[in-house]
């Protein structure tokens, strides 16, 4: 870390030197132990270690940002002199700042160092299981990593953060395979602090290998309907950065999003409270300061229903009249509801559970079209078949008005929690 | 020195089969939000990396430094990794040695005219800002953003490679929105070409003609309806024909993906799709022009081909690495590509295109009686089973064989293979996308091309 802060320092007071108004600097130096599996088998392991250099200059209100990530000193001073030239191309923008002074803060999550030989003992182990279970399903991909990273946040009106963090994170992708049928290619990934249990064991991995087992023969639905659908919490986490996106710096300071008037305002059925919680103790990969220099806080941007905050930065602040952000939607953990999941599924008349949804780019106005993948058809209460071609439509805003439940049960991701929610009003189109 | 030579004086310490690269990539980005400089900002990202083979087992190193000590020093961090793993594998068979078809080439793509420094990028994008601003006073929000990325690599490999590449595109994006009834409505284009910004655009006034082309399409956008939802003839524009032969068609053919358990597994020389379909994945050069994204030795130091995915419809080839090669009993295919320093080879598409037919467009067109022409993609995706989804911001009705309303946002499905089946008339004019970036663990620059195919998707409406 004291090396961090050296080469941090001497970036910071090139800037300074070369007439920066205001700079800022963040350097993190990380390595990575990443082991991969292809095709069932481990294939490959990777050692990266990396260097992340950020300058930020302001200088006459006009400002300029640059990366790099070698430490020669050379270079740092090169970098300075390019970042000043960039910010004196750009045009004068009075909202350009950085953070004010806060208190020094040293901040830590995780471990220092990687255990491969217990992270190669359990990716064979799960490899194994996985088999065994399911004989029928191929892990096209696997990536288990450990990475340590070491960062520090520095600048010109006196702002210094350092952050330790050494996280897990297992990502996987695989796909069913009985003769000729195969199912759609499903993934999911969590992060974590230590392996307390085993890999197919983490939140939902062992149910979705399940589903995945069950979906080599799949069937379109049949018609077309308004209907039901329940959005598992993997799948839940697509349409919250759709909903988050609509308050982030740039819709907002363009005017294109269609929350720019609902602050404070009902936006979602009453079920519903979303907040951003970097520093939650439940989440295993937290985020201690934003990348505009001020130190995280968890908050909610939906209460009850009611939108509580935008995700704005410092520059969105300054560009608007709202206030910014204690964090800027990174960690998403949603309240759970009152109902079990299996009285969610048996309310549903005619509906889908929505697995995965592979949408367009949403309009502005929050209109989504998509395939359901890795989904089910739900009639009178009961999962009936895994469904394939068919398609859901609605309206994002619309859905979370009508949400109808949300589940007692969530998912631990490491980096956000999410429950199963039912909501109604999408079309579900198949075919006839 | 140069890179290579520089490198090639490490040939002694490789101990197995090894891949060394240095690697590095530049890039700028200056981003206007309606009339703010939102972005201004350039990067530069390299350094070394090491990868080595033995018996069937990979290791990778990469470090930022790549001086003497630090390129010795990953080179043995990636040997260890490979040994590690060998000596935990349940397999203690001797594995044979990779397939190799060493290349010695060399292709920089730099402009040779004086570059230009940020404030000029700088003052190029605002003035594109002000036009926008000038001409066109009913838009609620715009967007123009220049993208700029050059990738240089070095490579020399343990069995006979020696590679220098500097692969440069450049791209000026640009989005107008506006409003009906407080709903926002929004069209976007681009233009991107391979090369550096001074030899992609010459003055702002060039792409002028472009944005008076994308306000007529937003005019009409805004008066748009609802597609009919349901299986449809449509025409396919060459920038959504593009991207069904990249997302949908030729993921499903990555040797890689194949092992995976890809539908194409079963399919192949098997007839999968209308005899009007050829589509290749161009390694460097198509229809006597270099490429959008020109690959002439890939990151395993393979010489790069051409591969013909689809012949007259039948399925004739995947896209291959060495090891995947290796497999499936045949030639590598040069489609081994790493994004960053820190990334290794995976097999990725390079400029994949359906080949042009014979048909006019006009004639596509007149032959639908009730359908759509779709123009543009915003976002794509596609399965193992080869089912897609496509978000279509662009489009319009054909109404007895007439171009009719435009359509508001919306998005096309279907299963590919099923798709290009159904395809009947394939236009004569050949357009290249060269503006993809894939995603696959890595994110990469692809060309995509095609003509207008006419064929039956299903699309989504009300």
């Amino acid at each position: 870390m004291e090396n961090n802060i050296e080469h941090a320092k001497y970036a910071l007071d090139a800037m300074q030197t070369l007439g920066a108004d205001k700079a800022q600097c963040t350097l993190t130096n990380s390595i990575k132990h990443e082991l991969n599996v292809d095709a069932n088998k481990i294939s490959l392991l990777r050692t990266t270690y990396d260097t992340n250099l950020n300058f930020k200059a302001i200088k006459d209100h006009k400002q300029g940002t640059i990366s790099s990530n070698k430490l020669e000193a050379e270079t740092i001073r090169a970098c300075a002199k390019q970042v000043l030239e960039n910010a004196e191309g750009g045009d004068v923008d009075e909202a350009y700042d950085i953070s004010c002074k806060q208190e020094h803060q040293t901040f830590e999550c995780g471990l220092n160092e990687a255990d491969l030989l217990k992270m190669h003992k359990h990716l064979s182990q799960f490899l194994k299981t996985c088999k065994k279970r399911y004989p029928h399903t191929i892990l096209e991909n696997v990536y288990l990593d450990f990475t340590k990273s070491d960062s520090t946040l520095l600048n010109s009106n006196g702002v210094h953060f350092d952050a330790s963090k050494g996280i897990y994170h297992l990502t996987l992708m695989f796909t069913s395979k009985k003769g000729k049928n195969i199912s759609s290619f499903n993934y999911t990934g969590y992060s974590f602090e230590q392996f307390d249990q085993d890999l197919i064991d983490i939140g939902m991995i062992d149910t979705l290998l399940d589903q995945s087992s069950q979906q080599t023969v799949l069937k379109p639905v049949t018609e077309k309907f308004d209907g039901e659908i329940i959005i598992t919490p993997d799948c839940l986490g697509n349409f919250l950065g759709i909903t988050t996106n609509f308050l982030s710096d740039a819709m907002i300071i363009s005017g294109t999003s269609p929350l720019k008037d609902k602050l404070n305002k009902s936006v979602a059925s009453q079920k519903l409270t979303i907040k951003d919680m970097p520093i939650s103790e439940n989440l295993a990969n937290k985020s201690f300061y934003t990348h505009d220099g001020f130190v995280t806080a968890n908050h909610s941007i939906i209460q009850n229903g009611v939108l509580k905050n935008f995700l704005l930065s410092q520059y969105g602040e300054n560009k608007t009249s709202f206030k910014r952000a204690p964090n800027y939607g990174s960690h998403l953990v949603v309240d759970a509801g009152q109902t079990k999941l299996q009285d969610l599924i048996k309310s549903i008349k005619k509906g889908v559970l929505l697995c995965r949804f592979s949408g367009g780019m949403p309009s502005n106005n929050g209109d989504f079209s998509g395939v359901a993948k890795n989904s089910f058809y739900i009639e009178n209460g009961k999962i009936k078949y895994p469904i394939n071609e068919t398609m859901i439509s609605g309206n994002i805003l619309k859905i979370l008005k009508n949400i109808d439940g949300i589940s007692k049960e969530r998912i631990n991701f490491g980096q956000s929690i999410t429950p199963w929610i039912k909501t109604h009003g999408v079309t579900i189109s198949g075919k006839p | 020195m140069n890179q290579l030579d520089y490198l090639k004086q490490f040939l002694p310490d490789f101990t197995q089969y090894t891949e060394l690269r240095m690697h590095e990539n530049r890039s700028t980005s200056i981003t206007f939000v309606k009339g703010n400089l939102m972005r201004n900002d350039s990067s530069t990202i390299g350094g070394v990396s090491a990868r080595v083979h033995k018996n069937k087992n990979w290791g990778f190193a990469s470090n930022p430094q790549s001086n003497d000590e630090f390129v010795r020093q990953t080179i043995k961090s990636a040997t260890q990794n490979a040994i590690f793993l060998d000596s935990r594998s349940t397999t203690k068979t001797q594995a044979s040695a990779l397939p190799n078809i060493a290349s010695s080439s060399q292709n920089d793509f730099s402009t040779t005219k004086k570059r230009l420094a940020q404030k000029e990028l700088i003052t190029f994008a605002k003035e594109l800002d002000g036009h926008i601003e000038k001409n066109y006073k009913d838009l609620t929000s715009r967007i123009v953003s220049l993208q700029c990325l050059d990738m240089q690599k070095t490579l020399v490999t343990s069995d006979g490679s020696l590679s220098h590449s500097m692969i440069p595109r450049a791209m000026v994006y640009f989005s107008f929105s506006t409003e009906k009834n407080g709903n926002p409505v929004e069209v976007y284009n681009l233009k991107c070409d391979l090369g550096q910004f001074e030899d992609v655009f010459q003055a702002p006034d060039s792409i002028y003609p472009q944005f008076a082309q994308l306000y007529e399409h937003l005019m009409k956008k805004r008066d748009g309806v609802f597609p009919k939802a349901g299986i449809k003839d449509c025409i396919l524009a060459a920038d959504l024909a593009g991207i069904l032969a990249h997302e949908a068609i030729g993921h499903t053919t990555e040797a890689d993906i194949v092992l995976g358990g890809s539908v194409a597994a079963n399919y192949m020389n098997k007839l999968v799709a209308s005899p009007l379909i050829t589509l290749v994945d161009y390694a460097n050069t198509a229809f006597g022009k270099t490429c959008p994204v020109p690959v002439y030795v890939d990151d395993e130091g393979t010489k790069a081909s051409d591969t013909v995915i689809i012949e007259e419809g039948v399925l004739k080839s995947y896209m291959h690495n060495k090891e995947s090669a290796q497999h499936f009993d045949v030639s590598p295919t040069g489609n081994a590509r790493a994004f960053q320093f820190s990334d290794e080879p995976l097999v990725r598409m390079r400029n994949t295109a359906i080949l042009p037919g014979t048909s006019k467009l006009e004639e596509m067109i007149s032959s639908i009686d009730d359908g759509y022409y779709l123009l543009k993609p915003s976002n794509g995706q596609a399965d193992s089973t080869s089912e897609f989804m496509f978000g279509v911001p662009l489009g319009y009705e054909i109404k007895k064989g007439k171009i009719g309303k435009a359509i508001k946002d919306t998005t096309i499905s279907g299963v590919a293979f099923d798709v290009l089946q159904s395809v009947s008339m394939v236009s004569n004019e050949m357009h290249w996308d060269s503006a993809g970036f894939c995603g696959k663990k890595q994110p990469m620059p692809v060309g995509m091309g095609g003509p207008a195919i006419k064929c039956k998707v299903n699309i989504g409406g009300r």
